[in-house]
């Protein structure tokens, strides 16, 4: 059974067919899930009972946020009805998206429906999470990221209260495209659906979205999934998902970006040169291309001058490919697991950056103790580790299982960019996972002799300052 | 309701029709005056149906309808109050008041987190509190009055505009639409000598407003003004989460980290000393502590 849920979560987030970003960027999670027996060991057992996933449309992931009582599940209910009468979609009832069983990834335990339909264009991941803090935590762990997400509003009651809630929180979990549905307009009249339309581009303008010029679509979700008044019904709901289409680009394929491959073993061969192994997390390799090392303060120039996978010489490298590359004039001890092999210029190392870290619970496995800024941790993401200082920010402390805004400060320059997945450990104990939301300035020399100080000298500095 | 809004349409269509020929907005069947209605709801806040009705009510007279609005939202709010009755509150807010040495504590519920972080819901987290401290009657000899009161006891509380706390939480729940639970809360009255400091996590910057989603209240004796080792001390007892103040008497726990005694617990803001030590020095004596933790008694329960 949780087998079966961890595939169901899977194969609408995992499998999905664009190489999604959390499945590439993070060597170390990615292994750290697989010791926990997760994706390829259940994805080989079960594949025979299973249908097997056609990559014909481009994937995107898409979510609804909106007030508990304004048809967000009926909304979603009548999404994969509509589809399915298309033969898109398998249609899903009510109930079964509004139980979602409780799911774990990463370990962390969340509360979150995953669906999956296509429209004629795309396929699509359909998330549904009940509170802010599930959304958060499936940001962090990246179960799907969001791409875009429908703006659920009943016309009966308008903009709620707590709307603006819903809308800092689609900005905080970066996203940018927002359709909006006006929903039950089968119970309101014209100009109160006029003036709701107004209240919400008022207020999406004020949240930073563009307000005039979001698609606003009207109609009834309960009208559409129990076959009545088509034009409030299945054509709005046609509409909507034209305008998802549309509005929400389909995020850029791992495959299509510049190339990117975490070292994570590095060999020297009599007769040949150096070689590195790891897996090619984006893009396309080729022999040679230009390449760049970088990481822990370093930064070397090469080429590669061959790649081969399971012994064979190989052409041209796909994202996803596990493979070893032979790079000219580099000697074994220049190049160390942990740095990263990338299209010279595409990517750099940086020690200060702000992140959002969901702290585990002792349920999960975390600490059952808070901790405040300056504690030690070591940070592992892609194949590197790295000794980091904690500085808790807006916060006194940080409770087990509570989301935190954490700036976090490395011991030396390490790759990370935004997006970024990484873990937090202490010891033997997995404290939290987290994702990188923002890069600072590299520190300075003062600020770097701060972070090897001691308390002692920290508070005398505090002292003396006073 | 139609029938209504059908028989008010053909009232209202003379005048509309004349007011329609001088604004460009042109809209056939208006019954309530649009800009009306958009006026009615931004000063208001109440529901796109509730104002409509208030205006075809009062023939789109704004001061009637709103005067109408604000007698109805009590109603309204009991009787929205009433259908939500049955769903689950999880999630909420902690809210502490202190004035002087009367404290309150008080845990009230909502359904989603988003409401929780709501501007609205946290003002009246905080209005509960100082409802509920005020109502303390003060203590003469010394010590420390400690009251508990569980979702009955705290819904007959009067406020000092004359209703009962039970009122203003159904007056919210009727603009949120979410279902609220006054869960508990408690009150601790101070004798003379004895001092109260409250803290909330996540704190918020605003002094006069302290909610979160943990809180504690804490009741020392001290030789002069509390210090900011005294507001530690609370941070401590919302962060260690410990069962009792304890004695040094008292034995202490075979693991560190198991320790539920207070004064045996490593010091958050400085774990080299122990709380006993800090006190020592700082010459406090702790007189008792109430933690909350939002949501800890549906864990109980389940």
């Amino acid at each position: 059974m949780a087998a079966c849920r961890v595939l169901r979560s899977l194969s609408t987030s995992h499998l999905s067919p664009c190489f999604r970003a959390y499945q590439y960027h993070n060597g170390s999670l990615a292994s750290l899930a697989r010791s926990r027996g997760f994706p390829a060991l259940f994805q080989v057992r079960n594949y025979a009972e299973k249908k097997v996933f056609q990559r014909d449309k481009p994937h995107c992931n898409i979510g609804t946020i909106g007030h508990v009582d304004h048809g967000k599940t009926t909304l979603t209910a009548a999404i994969t009805k509509v589809l399915s009468d298309k033969a898109l979609a398998s249609a899903k009832r009510y109930d079964e998206i509004d139980n979602a069983p409780e799911e774990k990834a990463r370990g962390i335990t969340i509360n979150v429906a995953h669906i999956e339909y296509a429209t004629d264009k795309r396929h699509y991941g359909h998330t549904d999470c009940p509170g802010h803090a599930d959304y958060i935590k499936n940001m962090i762990t990246g179960t799907s990221q969001m791409d875009g997400a429908i703006l659920v509003v009943a016309a009966t009651d308008g903009v709620m209260p707590q709307t603006r809630e819903h809308l800092t929180l689609a900005k905080q979990i970066g996203i940018q495209h927002i359709v909006i549905f006006i929903n039950k307009v089968d119970a309101a009249d014209e100009e109160m659906i006029e003036l709701v339309e107004m209240e919400i581009r008022e207020l999406m303008s004020e949240m930073g979205y563009d307000g005039d010029n979001i698609p606003v679509v009207k109609g009834s979700a309960l009208c559409a999934l129990e076959d009545k008044s088509e034009d409030i019904g299945v054509k709005a709901i046609e509409e909507l998902m034209k305008h998802v289409d549309e509005e929400i680009p389909t995020p850029v394929r791992e495959l299509d970006k510049p190339f990117c491959l975490s070292v994570e073993g590095v060999y020297s061969i009599a007769g040949r040169g150096t070689v590195v192994t790891g897996r090619l997390e984006r893009g396309k390799i080729k022999k040679g291309m230009d390449c760049e090392f970088i990481g822990y303060n370093k930064k070397i120039k090469s080429t590669i001058t061959g790649i081969e996978m399971f012994h064979q010489i190989l052409e041209e490298a796909q994202a996803g490919d596990q493979l070893g590359a032979l790079v000219r004039g580099l000697k074994r001890d220049d190049v160390k697991r942990g740095m990263v092999m990338a299209k010279p210029g595409t990517m750099k190392s940086h020690d200060n950056v702000e992140t959002q870290v969901y702290v585990l619970s002792k349920e999960e496995g975390g600490r059952s103790k808070p901790f405040t800024s300056y504690i030690q941790l070591q940070l592992f993401s892609k194949t590197w580790d790295c000794a980091a200082q904690v500085i808790v920010t807006e916060k006194e402390m940080v409770m087990p299982g509570e989301d935190a805004k954490l700036t976090l400060r490395l011991q030396k320059p390490m790759v990370m960019e935004k997006g970024q997945r990484f873990t937090l450990r202490d010891g033997s104990v997995t404290l939290g996972t987290g994702v990188v939301t923002n890069i600072l300035d590299n520190m300075n020399e003062a600020e770097r002799a701060d972070l090897m100080a001691g308390k002692k000298a920290r508070e005398k500095k505090a002292a003396a300052g006073k | 309701m139609a029938a209504v809004s059908c028989s008010l349409f053909s009232s209202l269509l003379q005048s509309q029709t004349r007011s329609i020929r001088l604004l460009h907005v042109c809209r056939t069947l208006a019954a309530v005056d649009k800009g009306n209605l958009a006026k009615l709801r931004k000063k208001t806040g109440f529901s796109m149906s509730n104002c409509k009705k208030a205006l075809e009510m009062h023939e789109n007279d704004l001061a009637k309808a709103e005067s109408w609005l604000q007698a109805e939202a009590q109603a309204q709010g009991w009787a929205k109050a009433t259908k939500l009755a049955g769903r689950t509150t999880a999630q909420g807010l902690i809210g502490i008041h202190i004035e002087d040495n009367v404290g309150a504590m008080v845990e009230v519920n909502c359904e989603t987190d988003f409401v929780a972080r709501n501007e609205k819901f946290k003002a009246l987290v905080s209005q509960v509190a100082k409802e509920c401290a005020s109502g303390a009657t003060p203590l003469l000899e010394h010590g420390l009055k400690k009251e508990m009161m569980a979702q009955e006891q705290m819904k007959d509380i009067p406020t000092s505009e004359g209703k009962k706390l039970g009122d203003l939480v159904a007056l919210a729940i009727g603009s949120v639409g979410e279902n609220m639970s006054l869960a508990r809360g408690t009150r601790l009255v101070g004798g003379p000598g004895v001092q109260l400091i409250g803290y909330s996590h996540p704190s918020t910057p605003d002094d006069d407003m302290l909610v979160g989603k943990f809180g504690a209240i804490l009741a020392l004796r001290s030789s002069g003004e509390l210090t900011e080792t005294a507001r530690q001390l609370c941070v401590h007892i919302v962060g260690m989460n410990p069962k009792e103040v304890g004695k040094l008497s008292d034995p202490k726990a075979p693991n560190n980290d198991d320790e539920t005694l207070l004064v045996h617990q490593e010091f958050l803001s400085d774990p080299s000393k122990t709380v006993s030590e800090v006190i020592q020095e700082e010459q406090l004596e702790i007189v008792d502590f109430v933690r909350f933790q939002c949501g800890e008694l549906n864990k109980a329960e389940e």
